[in-house]
């Protein structure tokens, strides 16, 4: 280790000791996008004029995961069998009475209602590495989030951060990119391809100048992870980044990072600042001779930008459209010079490599896939949130054993794994191995990490149609075959689901398939992967829209209606109130022979051309109000 | 305008600060005006239409001034799932207009948002960039019309999330029951 990496280690140590060995009580706030979506912003707001009558430190942190417990709060008490308690929700108004019932004589018994686990032991407090959330999963990347200050660089050096880029400097650029080749680490944005290889490339590159870009426009609807990396852990991106610009011989990197993410472009700004303060970036970085710096460029909105080329033409200033490879980025990429694109993730799994070596990290993972890899979790699960485990884990066990499954009452139907273009998969597929072969097998994608789980409640149509809907509007334009074919694909789902489908859709699908994968870049030629899911597991369900006009999951407004099957409920007052539409009515009861209007007022009555299909008042007067499938009410009444 | 321009100045002149300069217009101005293009063009040295090209390509530029209190619905498929449509559906009718437009008065307005990742509150609006949910169909009504009474936007509570149970404790004892239905009704009895 180099003395100048040695003497900045310790002075973190000593000014991070208070936070990591506390004499007094400390509570932990998880600050971070969906945690404050849950107020946790305001109570932390509550909790700071409360800290100084309790004696406790406040501190922020990134989050553990637990998102639907949010807000979380960690309570670490040197008295109470030392250990940290983890809590939540939290809310603003509750903050009082939390922190004397966590910071009593039996909070175990006082503070039950917010009481989570104990991530470090404490006598009487079940262990959260029992937790159902929790058991399952390998958390490396994940070792610090929710634990340490993200704003804090000395915390994070303490806990080790930028003692891999220590080692890194020390070694033979080569070395690095070997070591990260035989650790077997591909690409984590989806493609797999191995990043020691393409590190390879752009070590080989003939150039003065070289650069790095790291992809955060996580742009695939129901993917979370980049974001939770950082806003949780920032300095993990910085290192694994500077590591690699030690690697490829690359001095100067961009950090992309899509403007949905403010909360991480502030923390990603903030750190990269305390980096290039304490000598971490800049120049002559630990007194080597190796300079690297990094600047973020923020997105704006578009989903092609996640493509490396459109990425490129991004960080360039141009509009973020992708480009024809080859020339790959390593040949000409940023400014025409070459370059390396990642995703985030993959830039951090390096510093844990380097530490730890290749054989540890593939202690766990697959021969396709070794190591471990953060997943977001959402859609119909009790427990959506942010876990990392061991890559070929049973789906299974990730969606129903760590989130729960759905909801009681509901069922699993399908999972849209990968983002928009990653496809549909239906509940029987639930068993596949975490890895990319069997979705590939399967006709998915894994992607970047977002597994969304739907019940019966979700129309697979109408989610291929979304999805359809998200490829027209975010295709770029250059290509025909993509934003016109994706512009068809839509119009042929719009019109199945507003009863006109035809046998020959099914036909007109598989041509427009067929030309997308004309498509210059990897979006058009995905596109498809929906429709065509929606097409192998999810027949029945088209079937019935295209031959029975009915919708099972009764989404669809134009194959479904609203109908009032009990006029004497008291609460269709309320429901007509509520009506966006006002569209429902009760006209006066015409009396014959006689000209004053009467106060007699008739049947409620939807009118049906005004109904936006809403569901307002079902879910006032759910016993007095039904939707059922237009087309086969109508012939019943014929 | 004046401000924009002297910020503006402070960036460096290159084609690559382009996002950069869009941004910064945005955040002074509102949106992205025909002067302002304008501006960027003679600062970054390149031609109005290679300005306009990337104000027009990314979906976050406005093109028009921003309302008063911007409602941006989340379009994700977490949303959709659980009825994100619907909620769609009840703003453009409340408000009178569609995605990427204002009311006649300039007070409201509504924005077709991407994911961004807080799906556990799903389904969601962000109201002038906070978000709002898990919104039932009944409180998405009685957001937008609070908001359309003048109601402020920061005060609306958020409903709590449905806690789960889990398995490996006592679930009744941690997990009380008082956190899982509680509709954020009270606070907004008058708006209706």
């Amino acid at each position: 280790m180099s003395s100048v990496y040695d003497e900045i280690r310790e002075a973190a140590e000593l000014s991070a000791a208070p936070r990591r060995s506390p004499s007094r009580p400390l509570v932990r706030v998880d600050l971070s996008t969906s945690s404050i979506a849950a107020e946790a912003d305001r109570l932390w707001e509550a909790l700071e004029p409360l800290a100084a009558e309790h004696d406790v430190d406040l501190v922020r942190v990134g989050t553990m995961g637990l998102s639907w417990l949010e807000p979380v709060v960690e309570v670490e008490r040197p008295g109470f069998g030392g250990g940290a308690v983890v809590y939540g929700p939290v809310r603003p108004e509750e903050a009082g009475e939390f922190l004397a019932a966590a910071l009593g004589e039996h909070p175990v018994e006082d503070a039950a209602q917010w009481l989570i686990g104990a991530r470090t032991p404490v006598q009487g407090v079940p262990s959260l590495s029992e937790h159902p959330f929790w058991a399952p999963q390998e958390r490396r990347l994940m070792q610090s989030m929710g634990v340490i200050d993200p704003e804090s660089l000395d915390e994070a050096i303490a806990a080790g951060a930028y003692e891999a880029l220590d080692r890194a400097i020390e070694m033979e650029p080569m070395a690095i990119c070997d070591l990260v080749l035989s650790a077997g680490v591909g690409g984590r944005g989806g493609g797999g391809f191995p990043a020691g290889q393409k590190w390879k490339f752009l070590l080989g590159a003939q150039s003065q100048t070289k650069y790095l870009v790291c992809n955060a426009d996580e742009g695939d609807p129901g993917a979370f992870v980049n974001r939770v990396l950082m806003e949780s852990d920032p300095h993990l991106v910085i290192e694994g980044m500077a590591i690699a610009g030690r690697a490829t011989g690359s001095d100067y990197g961009f950090i992309y990072i899509r403007d949905e993410y403010p909360l991480s472009i502030a923390r990603m700004e903030l750190a990269l600042t305390q980096a290039r303060e304490r000598g971490l970036l800049g120049e002559n970085i630990f007194g080597s001779g190796f300079d690297f710096d990094l600047e973020i460029t923020r997105g704006a909105g578009s989903y092609v930008c996640g493509e490396e080329t459109g990425l490129i033409a991004s960080v360039e200033g141009l509009r973020g459209m992708p480009k024809i490879r080859p020339p790959f980025p390593a040949q000409k990429g940023v400014f025409a010079e070459p370059s390396n694109v990642n995703n985030t993730e993959t830039y951090a799994n390096v510093p844990l490599i380097v530490q730890h070596g290749a054989d540890w990290y593939r202690l766990h993972g697959t021969e396709s896939d070794p190591g471990t890899k953060m997943f977001s979790i959402s859609g119909s699960l009790e427990r959506p949130g942010i876990l990392e485990v061991p890559f070929g884990m049973g789906m299974d066990e990730l969606l129903l054993g760590c989130g729960g499954g759905p909801p009681d009452g509901h069922t699993p139907k399908g999972i849209q794994p990968g983002g928009p273009l990653g496809g549909l998969l239906p509940a029987s597929d639930l068993g596949l191995k975490l890895e990319r072969p069997p979705f590939t097998e399967r006709g998915v994608l894994l992607g970047s990490g977002g597994l969304i789980l739907f019940d019966e409640r979700a129309s697979a149509v109408d989610l291929t149609k979304y999805f359809s809907e998200f490829c027209e509007d975010e295709s770029c334009g250059r290509c025909t075959t993509c934003h016109g074919g994706s512009q068809r694909l839509v119009e042929v789902l719009e019109r199945i689901m507003h009863g006109d489908g035809r046998e020959e859709d099914l036909e007109r699908i598989g041509v427009i398939d067929k030309t997308l994968q004309n498509a210059n870049c990897l979006h058009g030629q995905f596109t498809p992967y929906a429709v065509r899911g929606l097409v192998s597991y999810f027949r029945d369900e088209l079937d019935l829209h295209i031959n029975d006009k009915r919708d099972p999951a009764q989404v669809a407004p134009g194959l479904t209606r609203y109908l009032i099957t009990d006029q004497s409920d008291p609460r269709l007052e309320e429901a007509a109130a509520f009506c966006p539409t006002a569209c429902i009515n009760r006209a006066p009861v015409e009396v014959d022979d006689d000209d004053e209007p009467s106060d007699e007022l008739g049947d409620w009555q939807i009118n049906e051309p005004q109904c936006i299909h809403c569901d307002v008042c079902r879910e006032i007067a759910p016993d007095a109000i039904r939707v059922e499938d237009r087309f086969l009410t109508m012939l019943s009444v014929v | 305008m004046e401000r924009f321009a002297g910020l503006l100045q402070q960036l460096p002149r290159h084609q690559g600060e382009m996002l950069r300069a869009l941004h910064l217009a945005q955040e002074e101005l509102g949106w992205i005006s025909r002067d302002a293009i304008r501006l960027i063009a003679r600062h970054l040295r390149v031609s109005e239409a290679q300005v306009y090209g990337p104000a027009t390509f990314y979906a976050e530029f406005r093109h028009s001034p921003p309302p008063k209190t911007l409602v941006t619905w989340c379009s994700g498929p977490s949303c959709r799932v659980v009825g994100g449509d619907r909620v769609r559906r009840i703003f453009e009718a409340e408000f009178g207009c569609h995605m990427g437009e204002n009311t006649a008065d300039d007070e409201l307005g509504l924005w077709l948002g991407q994911c961004n990742g807080t799906c556990e509150k799903a389904p969601m609006v962000w109201v002038n960039g906070r978000v709002v949910g898990p919104l039932s169909m009944v409180d998405t009504v009685k957001l937008a019309r609070g908001l359309k009474a003048g109601d402020d936007p920061v005060t609306w509570p958020q409903r709590p999330i449905k806690i789960a149970p889990a398995t490996f404790v006592d679930a009744e004892s941690t997990y009380g029951s008082e956190h899982a239905d509680s509709a954020p009704d009270s606070a907004n009895d008058g708006t209706v």
